[in-house]
This record gives C-alpha cells, structure tokens and sequence, in this order.
C-alpha cells in the first residue's frame, strides 16, 4: 500500500477498497448470477405445476413427468437425438483428431491458415444461413436419407466444437515427451501409440463432449434439414410449444437440460484435470 | 499402420486432411454458393426455383409491384433488417453493460472461486437455447411469472403486454448470448497485470480513470471479441424473435426462416442469407482489424 | 588412445536455412570423446550446446559435417536406432505413466522379456534410490526425484552413450551438488560415456574429465578441468571459467621463458613465455586473483612485489575480495581470507603490498 492509500484510509474511516477494486461489484454480480439462472429455476419449477396450463400454479405434482416419459412421440425423438449425437460425435471426433494433429504437428506447409479457417468455418456462419444453405443443397441433389441428412449436418458443424479443445491440448503438449520415446527406441507408430494419444486422451473426450452437446441441443438446423420422421428432442419440444403451453414441456425440457449439465460437468471436470496433469 | 499410410509427409498430410475437407468442403462451402447462386435466379412457386436468371430476389428487398403492377417502394423488408440490426446493437451494448463487470469482479476473486463462476457462467450457454427462451415466456407472458403477482396484488389491473414486443426479443437474445461476452473479456481481464493498476493509481489516478485509462483500454481486445460473438448470433437469430417475438416482430433470421418454411421464395431467403452473411463477414474483418492492432501494440510494447 | 565412443568431424547446424533468418548454431565443431569419458560442453546459454547433443541424439540433421558413433556414420539412423539416451533438459517423463512405466518403456520398445524388464526397473530404480516410489505419478515427485526417474529412464536400456542436457539447472542448490557427486559416481560405476552439457562452470569443473567450452557455435577450448583453469588459450574461456585479471600490453622483451610486457604507460610486468611471442606483440596478461598474495609489508617469497591501495572491498563470508589500486590507471583484484578474530585484514585507502610468482602470470594471445 502506498502512503497515500493509508492516508485516504484513515480520512474515509471505512476501510479502504484495494487499489482496482470497485464498490458494487460483488452485488451486480449477484443479480447477475440471478438473471442467469432464474429463468431456468422458473423453467424448473413448473414443471411440477399439477395443472394443465404451465402458468397456473395449481399445486405440485410429478403427473407430467410420467406423461412425458409415456409418450412415444417423444421416446422416438430421444432415440433420434441419440443416434444423431452419438454419430456425429463419433465421425466429427476422429475427423477433427487427425486434422489437428496434422494441423498442429505436421510443420508449416501451404494451406495451413486456409485448412484451418476451413476448419473454424462452420462456427462463423449463422447457424440459419446454414440450416437453409444445407436444406437447398440435399434438395438439389436430391439426398433424402431421413435421419441420414440430419447426421451429415451435425457432423459438419460439431467438427470445430471437437477440433478446439483437442487443437488446444497438442499446442499445450511440447514434443519432447515424443523425443524422448523416440530416444528410447520407439518406433514411429509406438510412439503416437504410446505417448501421443494417451496425452492427448483427455482433449479428445472434451471434443467429444462438447460435439455430443451441442448436436443434442441443435434445434434450427435439424428443424430446416430433418424431414418427417427425423424429429429431435429439441425439433419436438419446439412443435409442443407451438401447440400450446402445458407442463409437459417443462418436464422434458427440465430432463434435457440436467442431461446438458451433466455432459458439461463431466467436461469441466476432464479439462480441470488434464490441465493440472500437463504442469511438471 | 505405419505401412500402409503413404511415405510422403506431404501425402499423409492430404490424406489426413480429407475428411474434413469434404465434410466442411461438400456440405457447408458448396451448399452456400448454390446459394448465392439461387438468389439469382426466379422462384418456383411449388418450392425450389426455376433456372432463369434474374435479380428479382433484391429488388424485392426495396420494391414491390403495386396493384397496377408498378415497382413502388416497400419499407417493409427494410424495416425487419433495421429491427434486426437495431436489436442485435441493442441486445449486445446490454449484454456489454451487464458482463463487463462481472467478468471484472471474476477477475478479481480468487482461482477457486473464479473457476466456479465461470463454470457458472458457461453452464447456460451450453444448454438448450430453445427451452432457456421458452422459460421467458412462462416469465413474461400473459398470467406469467412477472404479472401474476402485480395483478394479485392490484398494483396493475390489465395485462402488461410485454410478450410479442421488441422488448422480449432484446431481453431474450440478451440472455440467449450473454455468456459469449463475458468469457472473451474475462479471457483477457485474466490476463491483465494488477500491478499496472497499482501503478496507475501510485501516479494519481481516481478510480474511474484507473478504469478508462487502464483497465479498458488493455482489455479493449476483449470487448470487441465478446461484442463480435454476441452480434453475430443475434443478427441471425431464429428462436428469440420466433417464440418471443410471435412471428409478428419479424427478424432476419426468422424471416430467411419463413421464406423456405412458408412462403416458399427461395431465391428471396437466398438473397436475404447472402445480406446476412455479409453482415457477418463485415464484423468479422472488423474483429480482425482490431486483433492485428492488439497484436501490433504487444508487439511495440 | 581408446577407440573414440563419438567423432565429431567438422559439424555444422544451420536452423531455418533459405528463410529470412538462418540460425548459426553449430560452426564446424570437431571433437573427440573417448570411450568412458565424462565430457562436459560448457558455455554460455544459446551457444549450441544442445544443438550439438540433438545432433548427436539424432533429433535434428547436421547441415554439414558428419557424426561418427563407435566409428560408425549415423546420419541415416533413427533416434530410436541410436544406442544413445538422453535425459532432457525437464525431463520429459511421460506424465501418464508410473514411475516404473517410465523407466521400462525404452526396455519394451526394445522387446525385452517381460521379467528382465520387471528386474533392470528394479536394478534401475534402486540405484538411483527411486525404489520406494515406483508406482507413483510423475508430477507427484519433487524436482530431484524426478530427476532421478529420468536419470534411470535413460540409464536402463544400458545405452553406450549418455547425453545429459542441463540436468541439474532445475534443482536447488543444496541438492544440485549431491547430485553432482552421485552422477559422477554412477558414471564410473556403469563406465558409460557420459556427455554432459551445462552453463554451470562449477558443475564442468568438479564432475569432468574433459571439458569443451564453446561459444557462439565455436568450440574455444578442449582440455581437462586444470588445463582449462589454468591454461586458457585465450581471454573468452579465461574469463568464462573463474575469475581473472586481464591487462592489456605491449611484449618489449623476451628472455628464455620470461615474457616482459609494457602496460599502461610506464609500468612493466614480467609473465611467463606461453608460446610464440615476438617483441611488439599487443597482449593480454592474465592473472588468477587467488594467485595474488596481499601482505601489509612486502613479502619476499614471491618473484614479484608492487604496492598498490586498497580502493573497494566486497566481503564474501569466507574471504573478501579486494580491488587494489596499482597506480597508472591499472587495479588488480585479489582475495584475502577474513583474520581468525573475523575482522578483515585490510581496509579502504590502506597502502599494501601486491606479490605473485613470475609463473602466475601468463599471456593471452590476442
Ligand atoms: N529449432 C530452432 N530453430 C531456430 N533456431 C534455433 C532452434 N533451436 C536453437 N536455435 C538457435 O540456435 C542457437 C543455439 O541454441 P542451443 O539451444 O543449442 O543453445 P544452448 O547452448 O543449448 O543454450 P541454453 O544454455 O540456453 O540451453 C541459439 O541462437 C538458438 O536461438
Ligand atoms: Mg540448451
């Protein structure tokens, strides 16, 4: 503290705020926080409203929950949202490994800014340029797969959702782990085998999570591509809320969205640890 | 595994890169220019267009036939694009306004707690964007959490009508993208040296000029990109004017959304996509002139 | 001599060559390290000494010269073909294995059977005293412990030649120093090459057999620890190495192995003949400051005495050393130990006598 800052101290009796602190601060924050998370309490809340309006609160009760777990229009768009995450994770994922490590590890060649742009491309675009540019596309050559277009676009745009955390950890990993199995006689394949993957494990699980999030939670693009037959959770959820507001939404919505909140926690908790794992 | 990979690196490189050259390259590069060529040409009224070339998709931006078949002017088109630039402005200065000094007060709290607010922060991002929209309307609707008690309480009589206003779409796309503006600043008030202020302040400033002469000025890159990241998604957003605004106050992205969902005009929404596009691409260089400035003020520094 | 373990003949390193900014690193280096020799590369940081231990490694490719490996060319060999190891400059120990996988992993790569890999970790471990922490993480262990896995990571494939990077640089200096001594005990228990690199002239003077000091891509000096201390070949590895007094002349007389020089405008200093000098030679004497006795009268057990004054004292603890003013703008620096009462023998402005042998002086070539 300077001398200065003990005089206006004294003068204000109050004890004076660190130097770049701010009064005030730590309330904004707090509604903050409030504005954040209230509209998904409120969300919550709901959904165990016994009546058939979401807005009537008529008493509590978990009947929207059972009806939402029996119905099997919703049970067929889980299944979709599955197949479709689970898919387009898998092909994203590896697709964004091998370009990051060619992208990352491969030295400097020509195209190298281009093929990453071309990478971070599907992040840049709004998402609705997207989703029309996609449906005008499989109209003209005439692609009609069903769930199968669905796939094909959650795979493009879920590639740089797994390319950056994986992207991230290989720039963070020096090559000298992969020197030293080199030196001690491991073979080209063995040492990708043996030291590169399994360090660069927990960035590809963070890819995965992230990809497997967000085409979860796709809902425009899916909404444009998918025909009749390839409905999401989320291309459900928003044909409810045009049919009128009942609990049922909440109740769903509430599942989906703990289901988001685990995947991301998990993910927290995976990049959290690789990053302490990395220091030495 | 080796073995059977081509010896050349140059080879492997190519080989490796493939897959993603043809997903990103067939299904998100062609798609777009076919685009851009559909909006050149004339639509086909059962969906679809028809090859004949023609500019009619942006002449319907300003111009309309009028009974007598007369090109007048529309405002109509017009005014949708400047409601969508209007919100979008509006709805990024309020996500600024409301991140920016959480982001700093993250800042200042220890490395535990900082990692808890920040996961926080993250959390509502990665959830579903349809159901954290659909909450605001169990919130702002007619009956709805905000009116249900001022009217219970007799200090309104009549419904707000705050549904289906710009001002639940700015409410709704402010909470749809206000974690992308908080986690950029953060990125780089984190970085800030808190010596600097002491200095600052070691050479007389007032608090508010510890702020604008050294907190923001150093943190300036991370504003822009926070602000970047929010415009972007919010000029081509879809649910928020879709489920808040009620079809009525139509958005660019709502309405590129219709003209293939109902109006079936494609040309009309490839052109509309086009100039939502460009949108982006202007804020993009924007972005990336400021970034090379950043880079060039660290570099002199 | 012994067959030569590695022949360096000539090599040169040239990073990012055809960019705008060629790196020199490595300029037509030669040396020779014999079979069970501890050699040390010593120099200041960005000299090449690890360009020239990659080179050896084979991490990077020489862009000139060759390297000879038990009298065998070894450009076209893998790193994983060389029976060379390295124990890198952080250690680079695999942070998802064990302490024990670590160690192991060079012996599976090369297909060892299953219960000689089990037995050699063990041997390997207990000699560095890691026996305990096998099973542990890597970033569960301290610096030194860490220190020791890699040591034993790069030891157990029984490799012909060790190339140790900095390996102390990172440990505190307590412990830098009994790792000093166990390496060099380890060295002659395995008679493994070893090739040491180090900024550290200490660490090069008490572990060594033979040191090679480089600079700026050059190789300055080869020679054992006293050769180099002593015997100098020019003013960049005498002052590197030690401390030392330099003085700028002018050779006036020589007279069988007694140099006699001019420095400064009238004083004479008389020094050892070192090599081929001629009369109007521009030199450069050099003198060891523990080689200056100071004494309050003048002592005549040395060949030379001058007085000179006491002009600044630094107190060191177990000695202080003192610049001595000697008159016609040159000072001399020497240590004196503190007397048996701890007070200090000399003070400031105190008028005293400077004596050394005539052997104690030497001359640098220019
Ligand atoms: N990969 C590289 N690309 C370009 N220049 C390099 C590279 N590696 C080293 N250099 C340069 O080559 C020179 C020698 O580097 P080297 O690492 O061999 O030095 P060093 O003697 O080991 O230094 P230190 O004691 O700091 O480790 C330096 O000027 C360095 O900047
Ligand atoms: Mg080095």
């Amino acid at each position: 503290m300077t001398e200065r800052d003990l005089k206006s101290s004294n003068m204000a009796k109050a004890k004076a705020l660190p130097v770049g602190h701010y009064r005030g601060l730590g309330v904004w924050n707090f509604f903050f926080m409030v504005f954040l998370y209230a509209p998904i309490a409120v969300l919550i809340f709901y959904s165990f409203n016994a009546n058939r309006m979401v807005i009537n609160w008529t008493g509590f009760g978990v009947e929207w929950y059972i009806k939402a777990f029996n119905n099997e229009d919703i049970q067929d768009a889980v299944w979709n949202s599955l197949i479709v995450a689970f898919v387009a994770t898998g092909v994203a994922t590896t697709i964004a490994t091998i370009g990051a490590l060619i992208l990352a590890r491969g030295g400097n060649f020509k195209g190298k800014t281009a093929s990453l742009g071309l990478m971070m491309l599907p992040l840049m675009v709004p998402e609705i340029v997207t989703a029309v540019a996609v449906l005008i596309f499989f109209a003209t050559i005439g692609l009609n797969w069903g769930l199968g277009n669905v796939i094909i676009a959650h795979i493009t745009f879920c590639i740089p959702f797994a390319f950056m955390p994986i992207r991230a950890r290989l720039e963070g990993m020096d090559t000298t782990m992969e020197q030293a199995a080199r030196d001690l006689y491991a073979s080209e394949w063995e040492t990708f085998r043996y030291i590169t993957v399994p360090m660069l494990m927990p960035g590809i699980v963070a890819g995965a999570m992230l990809s497997f999030v967000i085409s979860l939670d796709d809902f425009i693009i899916t909404l444009m591509v998918g025909g009749a037959g390839s409905t999401t959770l989320p291309v459900y959820i928003y044909s409810m809320i045009r049919r009128g507001l009942t609990p049922e939404i909440n109740a769903v919505s509430t599942l989906l969205l703990l289901f988001s909140v685990a995947i991301v926690t998990a993910y927290w908790f995976v990049s959290k640890k690789s990053n302490t794992k990395t220091v030495h | 595994m080796s073995k059977w990979l081509p010896k050349s690196a140059a080879a492997r490189r190519w080989l490796g890169l493939t897959p993603a050259y043809v997903m990103i390259g067939i299904f998100m590069l062609v798609p777009i220019s076919i685009m851009a060529v559909y909006s050149f040409l004339e639509p086909n009224p059962y969906g679809g267009v028809l090859p004949e070339p023609s500019v009619a998709a942006y002449v319907k931006l300003f111009l309309e036939y009028d009974l007598e078949d007369n090109l007048v002017f529309n405002p109509g088109y017009i005014n949708i694009i400047f409601r969508s630039f209007q919100l979008s402005i509006m709805a990024t200065v309020i996500c600024l306004v409301m991140g920016f000094p959480v982001a700093y007060y993250i800042t200042l709290q220890p490395e535990n707690k900082r990692n808890i607010y920040i996961y926080l922060i993250t959390i509502p991002f990665w959830t579903n964007l349809l159901i954290r929209t659909f909450a605001w309307i169990i919130i702002l609707g007619r009956g709805g959490v905000i009116e249900t008690p001022l009217l219970n309480l007799g200090i309104i009589d009549d419904s707000l009508k705050m549904m289906y206003t710009d001002g639940a779409i700015a409410i709704g796309l402010t909470y749809s993208y206000l974690p992308l503006m908080v986690l950029p600043i953060y990125a780089s008030l984190e970085k800030l040296d808190f010596r600097l202020l002491e200095a600052a302040s070691d050479l007389y400033s007032s608090r508010f000029q510890i702020m604008t002469k050294v907190v923001i000025p150093l943190c300036k890159p991370g504003i822009v990109a926070g602000c970047i990241l929010v415009f972007i998604p919010c000029i081509g957003a879809f649910i928020a004017p879709n489920l808040l605004g009620g079809g009525k106050k139509l958005m660019l992205g709502s309405l590129v959304q219709f003209q293939f969902a109902s109006a079936r005009n494609w040309p009309f929404g490839s052109a509309l996509s086009m100039l939502l596009l460009s949108a982006v691409v202007v804020a993009l260089i924007f972005y990336a002139r400021s970034a090379r400035k950043k880079e060039y003020i660290q570099g002199t520094a | 001599m012994p067959a030569a373990s590695i022949d360096v003949r000539g090599v040169s390193k040239i990073y990012n060559p055809g960019s705008q900014q060629p790196v020199k690193a490595l300029d037509t280096v030669s040396l020779s390290i014999a079979d069970n020799e501890f050699f040390t590369l010593l120099g200041p940081s960005g000299c090449g000494k690890t360009t020239l231990l990659r080179l050896i490694a084979g991490f990077e490719q020489v862009s000139g010269g060759e390297i000879l490996l038990f009298g065998e060319e070894i450009a076209h060999l893998q790193p994983s073909q060389r029976s060379v190891n390295t124990v890198f400059q952080h250690y680079a120990l695999f942070p998802h294995m064990s302490v024990a996988e670590n160690v192991g992993f060079g012996l599976e790569r090369l297909k060892k059977p299953k219960d000689e890999v089990v037995s050699t970790v063990k041997r390997m471990l207990s000699l560095v005293k890691m026996d305990h922490l096998a099973d542990r993480r890597p970033s569960q262990l301290s610096g030194g412990q860490q220190q020791r896995v890699a040591l034993a990571r790069a030891l157990a494939p029984s490799p012909k030649v060790l190339l140790l990077d900095e390996p102390l640089s990172a440990l505190d200096l307590k412990l830098r120093q009994t790792m000093r001594e166990e390496l060099k005990q380890l060295q002659r228990e395995t008679g493994i090459t070893f090739v040491f690199v180090t900024h550290d002239q200490d660490e090069a003077l008490a572990m060594s057999d033979r040191i090679a000091v480089m600079s700026e891509g050059h190789i300055q000096q080869i020679g054992s620890p006293t050769e180099i201390y002593e015997h100098p070949v020019n003013q960049f590895v005498a002052d590197f190495i030690g401390d030392s007094n330099f003085l700028d002349g002018e050779i006036i007389a020589i007279e069988d192995d007694i140099v006699t020089c001019k420095i400064g405008s009238e004083s004479v200093f008389e020094a050892e003949n070192s090599g081929n000098h001629a009369v109007g030679d521009q030199v450069t004497l050099f003198l060891r400051p523990e080689k200056i006795s100071l004494t309050h009268s003048t002592d005549e057990s040395t060949d030379n005495h001058r007085r000179g004054k006491v002009s600044n004292i630094v107190y060191l603890g177990n000695e202080a050393a003192y610049t001595v003013d000697m008159g016609d703008g040159i000072s001399l620096m020497a240590q004196a130990r503190p007397k048996e009462d701890g007070n200090l023998p000399f003070a400031i402005d105190d008028d005293i006598a400077v004596g050394y042998s005539n052997r104690a002086l030497r001359v640098l070539a220019k």
